[in-house]
């Protein structure tokens, strides 16, 4: 279905472009280390207590840190400096900032990704029905759109996981199982309901690039020849327009893989998310005690800007190489 | 007259969307756990207290009768009744929409100032060090979570400066114009400006970055036009040509866009006042969420829809003004 | 006797983009006599809008004017200028690539004006027609108002001024006068109710209608020179006679210098005086109508002519000639007769690029080829699958005569090079 002109696009634009190839070297680093999390993990994420003989969290490696403690009744200042058990440092419970950070990485990569899948295999069959067809369903398609776009996706979502609770699905961990990493969580705490909402609550801009390229299509010479030639209405939808319309559904899934990062993190840091290790709920918990670890914070958020960024330049990369001509639709990030 | 029907058919279109998210809301509520009548009740254990306050509330009854009751209740401008705050709902928002107003208003003004000039430089200027210190730092902007970068604003500029309070909205707009007009007393309006700058920078980013791209893509767009050479050849200030013709031309479609974007922007703002504890409609909502107070939830997300609802009726009217063309469609 | 107003030497043209130098125009002369009508013919991408549009300045990034003289006659502003400027002045005439942009830029309106191809794209769909004009008068206006040795420096008109006039309507650029102007100029290009159809917007114009205003528009700042850019070519055939009819009677009346390109030959037949033809960024051949029509030599001339059907009906299309469209991309162009490739004549002389032989007719007529010179040599013929495949990677092949209208679409919005600019993000 790539053509070769499609792949030339791509590799002309990839190869005019800086900013197509450190997007590629971003996502695909944060990639790589979602996906090895367990392996690349220096500490289980969840054990805490590492903090040095006065109690206090680590800061990053290099970095030294002054604080004020009660010893035999009596307030000292006491120095604590950064070690390279725990590079990034620890948090205010004592666990490892970058081993969390590893599986942070891993739960806004497996919502943005699988949310965008699950958002796309929502909107896009309603949309190419309604382009296709027109009419009343596509009526009553643009007339949820309307609703969808008066409710702040952000609002929407929170009052979703509000009503829906914050339900997760345990998955276990293959690497650990295979026995590659000794010590890690043995389960993946994967966010379903976030997932859900998050789908939910993007679906409709799929709907609505899939109807406009179903709309257009439908006028095809070629379509009108297939439907005099007698294909049915869900071989034309199959054989011509879902494959003719992909070029501005990918670009526009890659945009919405960002703006569900951000959106996840969003909902974590407000603290309606299923797991603890998430960017969002890390920086929540940095929030806190940001006063006096400021490291806490900061550590999880560059994660998110990283990441994020990486997926936008795929977005511009595609976008600018296939030029499917949708605007900037969509990209409502939670910001 | 055209424009007549054209404002009828929007504000149809309009009663219908703000029935959907009604709707919606509602169901969410319905579909909720937990029994409102433990939020109200509390500490009291009394089986026929508890069967009063349900009853008192309609909640025995079937689910479509509390429905349409509570669609009756709207239409009389009855929002409800907390379930935890003893006040009605009416008097909650009320109390809370002037400063989320404010802090959205505000993030916009930072939003557009910056960005329209940002854009146009970029825009004319291509590929030259400004562009691609706009281009850059707008990729950053639409890729930063805002309550990151309102703890990151905190710890670098309110921790170190110390002019910017750290939470809190200190004085009330309106307060302090009355103050600074009747008695001349500057320095309210300055300690308001103090308060609200982070928030303000923090919701407007997203914003500024996002205008910046529009609008350097819309100008790069406009210039390439034909009617551009065209008014060039007659020997216009280049000034005139790039803001009365094709500025003007870049912003009349982004109007449109940031009417959409306006769902965003109250997003946003619930994040922020959560972020700098400032007292808004956001921060109720989250409050009430955690709580389970649904009706404060349900009457605040309807405030929103209706606000966009109107500013976007608004922001058409303005773009069928701006663009003579649209009338004719 | 006639003055030379015009007089373009070696002019080159370039444009630098991602796949290479592209050689738009490269090296032309034209001479233009005041009050003539020059045509400029050839088909779509053979640099004559470039051509135009260097002559008026509108060359913008990744174009650039590289080389060559453009010799203007106009005593008033050699002699406002000739002391700031002395290499750029010679006598009566200034050489407008050796001046200052902004004094350049002060010439577009007042002395050189343009129409373009397609009007409805040609106005700002969201402003009055009737501004829009009033916007060339008021540039006139304030033109004549400052002496020609300050002209230059008076464009006075900041952001500041921009934000003024849209609160006070006594800070506007456009003064009523010129408003009243504009509607003079309406009228005098016979468009009827002019004061209703000022307030109107571009698209509740017809086609022909938008076009008279455009010529409307050119005129505000009564030009010496008037480079109209296919001017008819997106109008209806009744419509077209109707504007070049406008044309004539503008012209017979202010005494105006037109520069007409086109690729119909039988607007060039009804309008033009003098005539040159333009392939692959040069002027290939160039006289007096009768030289190019009558005494052509050039075998590229002889098959534009050949393609016509009926030259006095207006209705005479360029038609394609077989073969490659030239590519002008400066690595792909061989040291040769561009048009070698295509020719039917072509013989071994035809790979030393050919200069310019006077031919027979008036003393105008010149031709850029060999036969001029020596005439054809049936022994000296170049095999007919000579250039196959060989010389350079062929272009788009012209498979019949519906591709002209695409290809004239690319060349309305630029030389064909700059759509290939694309966006560096």
């Amino acid at each position: 279905m790539i053509s070769d002109r499609i792949k030339s696009n791509l590799t002309n634009e990839l190869r005019r472009s800086l900013l197509a190839k450190v997007g590629i070297v971003l996502f695909v680093s944060i990639l790589l280390m979602g996906l090895f999390a367990p392996v690349l993990a220096t500490h289980n994420p969840h054990e805490q207590g590492h903090s040095d003989e006065a109690g206090a969290s680590y800061p990053p490696l290099g970095l030294t840190d002054e604080i004020t403690i009660a010893q035999d009744g009596e307030r000292v200042s006491h120095t604590v400096e950064g070690t390279s058990e725990h590079v990034l440092g620890t948090n205010n419970v004592g666990q490892d900032i970058y081993s969390r950070f590893l599986y942070g990485a891993r739960t806004s990569l497996l919502v943005g990704l699988s949310g965008t899948l699950l958002a796309t295999a929502i909107g896009v069959p309603v949309g190419l029905t309604a382009g296709y067809f027109g009419g009343r369903v596509d009526d009553g398609l643009m007339r949820i759109a309307d609703i969808m776009l008066a409710f702040p996706s952000l609002v929407l979502a929170l009052a979703l996981m509000g009503a829906f609770g914050r339900g997760t699905v345990g998955i276990p961990d293959p690497i650990v199982a295979a026995g590659f990493a000794d010590g890690m969580p043995e389960t993946i705490t994967f966010p379903g309901m976030v997932t859900v909402v998050v789908a939910l609550v993007t679906w409709v801009w799929f709907a609505r690039v899939a109807r406009g390229e179903a709309m257009a299509i439908r006028n095809e010479e070629y379509v009108k020849a297939a439907r005099s030639l007698g294909a049915s209405h869900a071989t034309i939808l199959r054989k011509h327009v879902l494959p003719n319309s992909l070029t501005p559904i990918i670009v526009l899934a890659t945009i919405q893989v960002a703006a569900i990062i951000l959106l996840e993190s969003s909902l974590s840091y407000l603290g309606f998310s299923g797991t603890t290790l998430s960017w969002g709920y890390e920086i929540q918990r940095g929030h806190d005690v940001m006063r006096n670890q400021w490291w806490v914070a900061t550590v999880p958020g560059i994660g998110i800007v990283l990441s994020v960024i990486g997926v936008n330049l795929l977005g511009d990369w595609l976008r600018d190489a296939l030029d499917p001509n949708i605007e900037g639709e969509g990209a409502g990030g939670a910001g | 007259m055209a424009f007549g029907k054209f404002l009828i058919r929007r504000l149809l279109q309009g009663v219908f969307v703000i029935w959907g998210v009604v709707t919606i809301t509602f169901a969410l509520r319905a579909l909720s756990p937990g029994d409102p009548v433990n939020l109200i009740a509390g500490q009291v254990p009394d089986q026929s207290t508890r069967d009063q306050i349900r009853q008192d509330l309609g909640l025995d009854q079937p689910m479509y009768v509390q429905y349409f009751d509570y669609l009756g209740n709207l239409l009389t401008g009855n929002l409800g009744y907390s379930y935890n705050q003893r006040r009605a709902v009416n008097d909650i928002i009320a109390q809370h929409f002037a400063a989320t107003v404010e802090l959205a208003v505000a993030a916009t003004i930072v939003a557009v100032v910056i960005a329209i000039p940002l854009g146009v430089v970029s825009a004319t200027r291509r590929d030259q060090p400004a562009d691609y210190a706009a281009t850059f730092g707008s990729l950053v902007g639409i890729s930063t979570p805002n309550f990151w970068l309102g703890i990151m604003l905190i710890l670098i500029v309110a921790m170190q400066v110390g002019v910017f309070p750290t939470s809190g909205r200190g004085i009330a707009f309106h307060e302090a114009m009355y103050n600074l007009f009747r008695y001349g007393y500057v320095l309210d309006l300055l300690s308001w400006l103090s308060y609200i700058t982070l928030p303000a920078i923090t919701l407007g980013t997203y914003f500024t970055a996002l205008i910046t791209r529009l609008t350097r893509s819309g100008m790069i767009d406009e210039l390439g036009k034909p009617y551009v050479t065209a008014t060039e050849a007659k020997g216009l200030p280049r000034t005139l040509v790039r803001y009365k013709h094709v500025l003007r031309n870049t912003l009349i479609p982004i109007i449109t866009v940031l009417g959409l974007q306006l769902g965003t922007l109250m997003g946003g703002a619930v994040i922020t006042e959560e972020v700098f504890n400032w007292p808004g409609l956001g921060q109720m909502f989250i409050t009430s969420l955690r709580n389970g107070d649904w009706p404060v939830v349900q009457g605040i997300v309807l405030f929103i829809a209706v606000a966009f609802v109107v500013i976007n009726i608004l922001v058409d009217a303005l773009y069928a003004r701006l663009n003579p063309q649209v009338t004719d469609e | 006797m006639t003055e030379e107003i015009l007089r373009v030497e070696e002019l080159k043209t370039r444009f630098f983009t991602d796949e290479g130098q592209v050689n738009a125009v490269d090296g032309v002369d034209l001479s233009i006599d005041r009050g003539d009508t020059y045509g400029i013919v050839g088909e779509s991408g053979s640099g004559k809008s470039v051509t135009a549009r260097s002559i008026i300045d509108l060359i913008e990034p990744p174009g650039e004017i590289t080389d060559g003289e453009i010799w203007y006659r106009e005593p008033d502003l050699a002699a406002a200028i000739g002391d700031d400027y002395p290499d750029a002045i010679d006598g009566d005439r200034i050489d407008l690539l050796r001046i200052p942009p902004s004094v350049r830029r002060s010439l577009r309106g007042s002395n050189f004006s343009m129409i373009f191809q397609d009007p409805q794209s040609s106005f700002n769909p969201t402003i009055t027609v009737g501004e829009q004009i009033a916007e060339a008068v008021e540039v006139q206006r304030r033109a004549s108002a400052n002496p020609r040795s300050t002209r230059a420096r008076s464009e006075q008109y900041t952001l500041t001024s921009m934000i003024l006039g849209s609160m006070f309507s006594s800070r506007r650029y456009v003064s009523p006068e010129s408003r009243e102007r504009a509607i003079e100029l309406l009228e005098l290009v016979g468009i009827p109710d002019p004061i209703e159809r000022a307030d109107q917007y571009p698209h509740e114009y017809s086609g022909g209608m938008l076009q008279r205003a455009m010529i409307a528009q050119a005129l505000a700042g009564e030009p010496d020179v008037l480079i109209a850019d296919e001017p008819t070519t997106a109008l209806d055939v009744t419509i077209q006679a109707q504007i070049l009819d406008l044309l004539d009677e503008l012209q017979a009346e202010m005494g105006m210098t037109i520069l007409l390109i086109t690729h119909n030959l039988g607007v060039v037949a009804r309008m033009c005086n003098r005539v040159g033809v333009m392939y692959a960024g040069e002027i290939v051949e160039r006289g007096t109508l009768e030289d190019v029509f009558d005494d052509y030599v050039h075998p590229y001339t002889a098959g534009l002519l050949g393609s016509v059907p009926d030259m006095e009906g207006g209705g005479g299309r360029l038609q394609p000639i077989s073969g490659n469209v030239p590519s002008l991309l400066d690595h792909e162009m061989g040291d040769r007769c561009h048009f070698a490739d295509r020719c039917p004549k072509a013989m071994e002389d035809c790979l030393n690029h050919p200069p310019e032989y006077p031919a027979s007719g008036s003393d105008h007529h010149a031709v850029r080829c060999v036969l001029a010179e020596t005439g054809y040599n049936d022994g000296r013929a170049l095999p007919d699958d000579y250039f196959d495949g060989t010389d350079r990677p062929a272009g788009d092949k012209h498979v019949g005569p519906d591709d002209r209208d695409e290809d004239s679409d690319d060349e309305r919005q630029h030389p064909p090079a700059e759509t290939t600019g694309g966006e560096h993000q």
